[in-house]
């Protein structure tokens, strides 16, 4: 028998009962389908993550008060003996070479205040350089002014939606805006952007660093942003900074710097881990299927018997049989499969019309993947029932009704 | 007549038991880790649950800052009013509040002699052995005395100990927290992780040493422990407006009992263990699609039975309910060997893997159980009606 004649014999033992067939296929279907669809999620939730990061500008350094041994804990909370000053931030700037830009940064919250409308804010303190660092847009008037002199201006630049909400319509341009007990004048607005690294740009206030300190009352920075000018330097400049910040703070190594490809990495490696269970726990699913399929299969050999005994009475090697049923029961699975991918691709991108800022999409190896392993399960599922049939004694085959 | 049904049923489910079996294998497979997954989850919910109530539940922390949703509030610090020393003694003189800790929290190096540590350092006072319930392991925690006066007191967790002093007695001994001296004069028992953060891997020391170390004012939490026949509500609410007082009429700070902390986080794991349930049951659809399946081949095989039985009187119901009952037995007898190796698996895991919490709730078996039951009938419905329906004398000519 050639391969073409086996496939024939398959594909008509498949057609002959239809229900059956289409609902062996329907199980690994519904295996594929759930794990790609999974797949896809997780990477789609990499892929955006990842994606926030670029935003965040590239070739940067993040530089953290405080260290600590045990890995886990978050120095986004911690003191450190030593503050991190702005005179640190300049040092940074000036003394590490490959330094293109340098943004110190405060944050905290506070009580904005237009007339008798107030909402609680996220507060940015922070100098001219972080519209280049972090990418920003402005819809209207200016970024906070460069210059050592600027630092403490009176002045902030508003997010869209703090517009929104404490101006209503108004223009915002040159009023006033009280933070706590003091009073800013709005010489920007941002440009609506939306949710970045769990930050809503939107709802936050910009205001000289200075200013951003006393407000907060905080001899220390919350975090520098340092912009290296290639992608190969960032090593070396991360190495510089940590040994001009020990130098600075007597001696004492109580800064973390995070590179942005490490944190990268680790989001990354994280997320694709979660990625792979999940969808190992749904490819649980493809081995019921398979399950279900060498019970078909077990149930076509028993009724085919007196097939099978004629086809070893005219010569058919048990071998021939063999791959009979095992082209069976993979063309089974292989349809499964295939229609699975096909339901999987078309939600992944109807998940990405509707919302089109969550890039979900199968990660590039699925579909080779997907098909291998449904035909995989075809073959291994196959197996038992393809060795039952070959071994059939011919004689009492036929002769048994 | 029911003891024919059963009878009936189960000689066709004998007459092919690998096929049967094969059947019940989907199932037990599906239900297995359906157990298994929500097992896993539960059981995590239960560690971070005692990990929590280890603290006790009469518990009340203040953050600062507003926040109404489950976020972490004052994470990273600033509202116009900070949470200070007097206003930790102001709650005091709440009804109700039984002790209190203000908790400064910043990260320092810790030096003896060649060997430094960075750690987490935390700004306390007297009564964390109590509010916590933290035990001390040798000498004594910080002494009592005023919170706002420094004093160069040290307690060191049991790791930190290990890691500058070895086997060596650490007690009365100088370290430098931070380039500043400091004497130790205890050593906490063992604790571990708590939410990530390793509470043995710390140094304590008097909040106001804490506060001039790091040069703020500025409390992370304060934790205030109130008595056994208060209501925590009562208290809370007590606490809410002195502090409201305090700050001039504004609320700018969050207080939160155990309880409801403990509520925000059996929701989200809740939550997480159902999701996950819910992709592993993916394969019990799997299996009810095979049971489906096998039934259809069985109603195909058996038409002459079924035209007997109906040419010898049975009913279309008697007929269908013989079909569901086959299918229901399939699938509850593969939920409950299902059930058995998901908790057979669990406790393998947790012998091997004695870090990982496994639990499986007594509701997570009835739930399985009546699953199980569902999808055998659910997926029965089709092959008896099929067979129902079948004309007694075609049935019979077909053979």
């Amino acid at each position: 028998m050639s391969f073409r004649d086996l496939v024939g014999f398959a594909i008509g033992a498949l057609r002959g009962h239809r229900l059956r067939s289409g609902l062996s296929l329907l199980g690994v279907a519904i295996g594929v389908a759930s794990v790609i669809l999974l797949t896809s999620v997780g990477e789609g939730a990499r892929l955006y993550v990842t994606g926030e990061f670029a935003t965040l500008g590239s070739n940067l350094l993040i530089v953290f008060p405080g260290k600590t041994e045990t890995t886990g804990i978050s120095p986004f909370l911690t003191e450190a003996p030593h503050a991190l000053t702005l005179e640190d931030a300049e040092a940074i700037l000036h003394h590490v070479r490959s330094a293109r830009r340098v943004a110190p940064i405060v944050f905290g919250v506070a009580a904005a205040r237009v007339g008798d409308r107030r909402r609680d804010v996220g507060v940015i303190g922070t100098t001219s350089e972080f519209l280049g660092v972090r990418q920003i847009r402005l819809r209207s008037g200016r970024y906070l002014p460069a210059g050592e002199l600027a630092r403490g201006q009176r002045v902030c630049v508003i997010g869209s939606k703090v517009q929104s909400e404490l101006f209503g319509s108004r223009n915002p341009l040159g009023e006033i805006l009280h933070l706590g007990e003091e009073r800013f004048r709005v010489i920007g607005v941002t440009a609506p952007r939306g949710l970045s690294i769990g930050q809503d740009l939107d709802e936050i206030v910009h205001v000289p660093v200075s200013r951003g300190m006393k407000l907060f009352n905080k001899i220390s920075l919350f975090r520098i942003l340092v912009e290296i000018s290639s992608h190969q330097e960032i090593p070396a400049a991360r190495r510089n900074a940590l040994e001009l910040l020990k130098e600075r703070h007597e001696g004492f190594e109580d800064v973390t710097i995070w590179t942005q490809d490490s944190v990268l990495a680790t989001f990354s490696r994280v997320l694709s881990l979660l990625t792979a269970a999940l969808g190992g726990i749904a490819a649980i699913s493809l081995t019921v299927a398979g399950v279900g399929i060498m019970n078909v299969m077990l149930v076509s050999v028993s009724e085919r018997r007196r097939e099978i005994g004629l086809l070893k009475a005219i010569g058919v090697m048990p071998r021939q049989v063999v791959s009979a049923f095992l082209v069976e029961a993979a063309l089974l699975s292989t349809a499964g499969g295939a229609l699975g991918l096909a339901a999987a691709l078309g939600a992944t991108r109807l998940m990405r019309t509707m919302y089109p800022s969550f890039p979900a999409r199968p990660p590039f190896w699925v579909v080779p993947a997907a098909l291998s392993v449904s035909i995989g399960v075809g073959l291994l599922f196959g197996a038992l029932p393809a060795r039952r049939a070959s071994r059939l004694d011919p004689v009492a085959a036929l002769a048994r009704r | 007549m029911p003891r024919d049904f059963w009878k009936l049923a189960w000689e066709s489910i004998a007459a092919h038991p690998l096929r049967s079996a094969l059947t019940t294998l989907g199932i037990v497979i599906g239900v297995a880790s359906v157990i298994l997954l929500t097992s896993l989850g539960e059981g995590t919910r239960r560690s971070l649950v005692s990990e929590f109530s280890q603290f006790g539940t009469n518990l009340i922390t203040i953050h600062r800052g507003k926040t109404t949703t489950a976020g972490i509030p004052g994470a990273v610090g600033g509202t116009i009013r900070k949470l200070t020393l007097g206003d930790a003694e102001a709650l005091r003189r709440v009804p109700g509040v039984d002790a209190l800790v203000p908790v400064a929290f910043g990260s320092a190096r810790v030096e003896f002699g060649e060997r430094g540590r960075d750690v987490v350092v935390y700004g306390v006072t007297s009564e964390v052995p109590k509010v916590w319930r933290f035990a001390v392991g040798g000498g004594r925690f910080l002494p009592r005395g005023d919170p706002a006066r420094a004093s160069s007191f040290a307690v060191l967790g049991p790791r930190l100990k290990r890691e500058l002093f070895g086997e060596a007695n650490a007690l009365g001994e100088h370290v430098k927290i931070g380039g500043r001296r400091f004497s130790v004069i205890g050593v906490m028992a063992s604790k571990g992780q708590v939410f990530g953060f390793d509470m043995d891997d710390t140094a304590y020391i008097a909040v106001a040493s804490a506060h001039s170390l790091f040069n703020t004012e500025d409390l992370l939490e304060i934790d205030v422990l109130f008595s056994l026949g208060a209501s925590g509500d009562s208290v809370k609410e007590g606490i809410r407006e002195a502090l409201i007082r305090r700050h001039g009429g504004e609320e700018d700070f969050t207080v939160r009992t155990q309880a409801e902390s403990l509520d925000v986080l059996n929701r989200v794991l809740s939550v997480v263990t159902a999701a996950v349930g819910g992709i592993g049951a993916i394969s019990l659809l799997v299996g009810a699609i095979g049971i489906l399946t096998m039934m259809w081949i069985a109603v195909g095989e058996r038409t002459a039975e079924i035209g007997l039985l109906k040419a010898l009187g049975a009913t279309r119901g008697q007929i269908a309910r013989l079909f569901l009952l086959e299918a229901a037995l399939l699938s509850v007898v593969g939920g409950g060997v299902g059930v058995a190796v998901g908790m057979g698996l669990g406790a393998l895991i947790r012998l091997a893997i004695p870090a990982i919490s496994v639990h499986t709730a007594p509701g997570f078996i009835a739930a399985a159980l009546a699953v199980s039951l569902a999808v055998g009938l659910g997926s029965g419905v089709l092959p008896a009606r099929r067979a129902s329906r079948l004309d007694p004398i075609e049935a019979l000519r077909a053979e």
